[in-house]
């Protein structure tokens, strides 16, 4: 039976290809900016692609910010992507100082400049954003990641996944009860990331 | 640890895929739509759609063809030609395309590159770079390379290295390079400027022109050697002289990190 779901667009870009991937593992998907849906939906996901800045702030304030918190503290099923997993943190050094939902602790840096990898007899300077498939710990699945800044979590136990850019371990996918993140994108990411989907789906079935 | 990508490139022209992909299991060799859903299924890290339409209608075709093919897989997708305006970076984008690769325009207007990567962010926003190497002069300690236009048939004196460097600076997210001396000839990326461009930039480069043989893409991703973050490739793979499993298998032996194929496990 298809799973009912609220995708939320809340202007942090392009949601078609999150719908796609949702549909294609079988849940029937609702795309709304409207607050009041999303406060009442029963598993919410959260995409976005971007920065923090201005228009994160207003998010974080307004409307969609409560609703947001909302179906988290009642424990409904819930999955940020990218910057929206990045939004479940207190803030992000990006855009001069963000803040975000605060929902766990942590908060997002932004790679340094000049990291090197060992590579063979050879090194190899590590270009920004963190751009391609990389490997998360431990299922070594690899996903395709594109982002400039990292979650640092305050607790490690809200880190389901970890992957390693350089002398960085960053959160690839955070968990804590009914609140899932990942930094990657699955809808990018093939088998590996629709099998993702997948299991969030499932694992959210009551 | 990221991986290098292996980037198969579509030319599509008037809707169809100019000289067509042949391997196993596809019905239509001209068809897009077709060619990228089984590239996807093979597991190519990223798929190229180039425009190489001359005509204002081709163009309307190519959207159109970029909005089916979106829908059919699950990778990123980069699209890019004959785009002039930001209007046309909008309705790409807008049509499922996850980066969009400019070029003359880029050189026409380099303002060009800094508002798409403030609009779209950019990650969005890829610059291709065309670039032919300058007939050696006697006291040159090393070859220079101008940038070209309108598919290498025009000059712009631009010399390249600081092209790119300008153009990271500008905000673009990614450098698609090509050698337009390498091009079409099957033996080998130009690796002395790929590797410099690699060198010189703080964004991802991704190596084009030339691919004739899976060691060829070796070059193009080793250390010492080209240095690219992501190797380009068409013909090798449109003729079903190698699949996406055979060439990351080559490179895995040979230490070059590339993201395993993929099972076969279903989602």
């Amino acid at each position: 039976m298809a799973r009912e779901l609220t995708l939320v667009d809340a202007g942090l870009g392009n949601l078609a290809s999150v719908e796609r991937a949702l549909i294609q593992v079988g849940s029937s998907t609702i795309v709304t900016n409207d607050p009041d849906l999303v406060a009442t939906s029963r598993i919410v996901v959260f995409p976005g692609q971007g920065a923090f800045g201005d228009h994160t702030d207003q998010l974080v304030d307004g409307a969609m910010g409560e609703a947001l918190r909302m179906v988290i503290q009642r424990g409904d099923p819930f999955l940020g992507i990218c910057i929206g997993m990045q939004m479940l943190f207190e803030g992000s050094e990006e855009g001069g100082g963000r803040k975000g939902l605060g929902i766990l602790p942590g908060r997002c840096r932004r790679f340094p400049d000049n990291m090197t990898v060992e590579e063979g007899d050879k090194t190899r300077r590590l270009k920004i954003p963190h751009m391609g498939w990389n490997e998360v710990r431990p299922s070594n699945e690899h996903y395709y990641f594109v982002h400039s800044y990292y979650v640092d979590a305050a607790n490690s136990d809200d880190v389901m996944w970890s992957a390693t850019y350089g002398d960085i371990d960053f959160a690839a996918a955070v968990r804590h009860e009914n609140i899932f993140g990942c930094q990657f994108h699955p809808e990018k990411s093939q088998q590996a990331g629709l099998r993702f989907l997948r299991a969030f789906l499932l694992g959210s079935r009551q | 640890m990221l991986k290098r990508r292996i980037i198969p490139c579509l030319d599509v022209k008037n809707g169809r895929v100019v000289k067509g992909v042949h391997f196993k299991g596809l019905r239509d060799a001209g068809d897009p739509i077709e060619a990228a859903r089984a590239y996807d299924r093979q597991g190519a890290d990223e798929l190229c759609l180039l425009d190489i339409t001359a005509t204002t209608e081709g163009r309307e075709t190519f959207v159109e063809i970029v909005r089916s093919v979106a829908p059919q897989i699950f990778c990123p997708l980069t699209v890019g030609g004959g785009i002039r305006r930001e209007d046309d970076v909008r309705r790409l984008l807008n049509a499922g395309a996850d980066k969009v690769a400019i070029n003359s325009a880029a050189v026409s207007s380099p303002p060009l590159i800094e508002r798409l990567a403030k609009r779209y962010g950019s990650q969005a926003i890829v610059v291709a770079v065309d670039v032919r190497r300058m007939p050696a002069l006697p006291r040159d300690e090393e070859p220079l390379y101008e940038v070209v236009i309108h598919g290498g048939s025009r000059g712009t004196g631009l010399e390249a290295l600081r092209w790119c460097e300008q153009v990271a600076e500008l905000g673009a997210g990614e450098i698609l390079l090509t050698s337009m001396d390498k091009d079409g000839t099957r033996d080998g990326y130009d690796l002395w400027i790929t590797r410099e461009v690699a060198r010189r930039v703080n964004i991802p480069v991704i190596a084009s022109g030339g691919v004739g043989s899976l060691e060829h893409i070796r070059q193009g991703l080793a250390l010492g050697e080209g240095e690219a973050d992501a190797a380009l490739a068409a013909s090798i793979f449109h003729f079903g002289l190698y699949t996406i499993a055979q060439t990351k298998q080559y490179l895995t032996e040979r230490g070059i990190p590339v993201r395993p194929p993929e099972g076969r496990r279903a989602a």
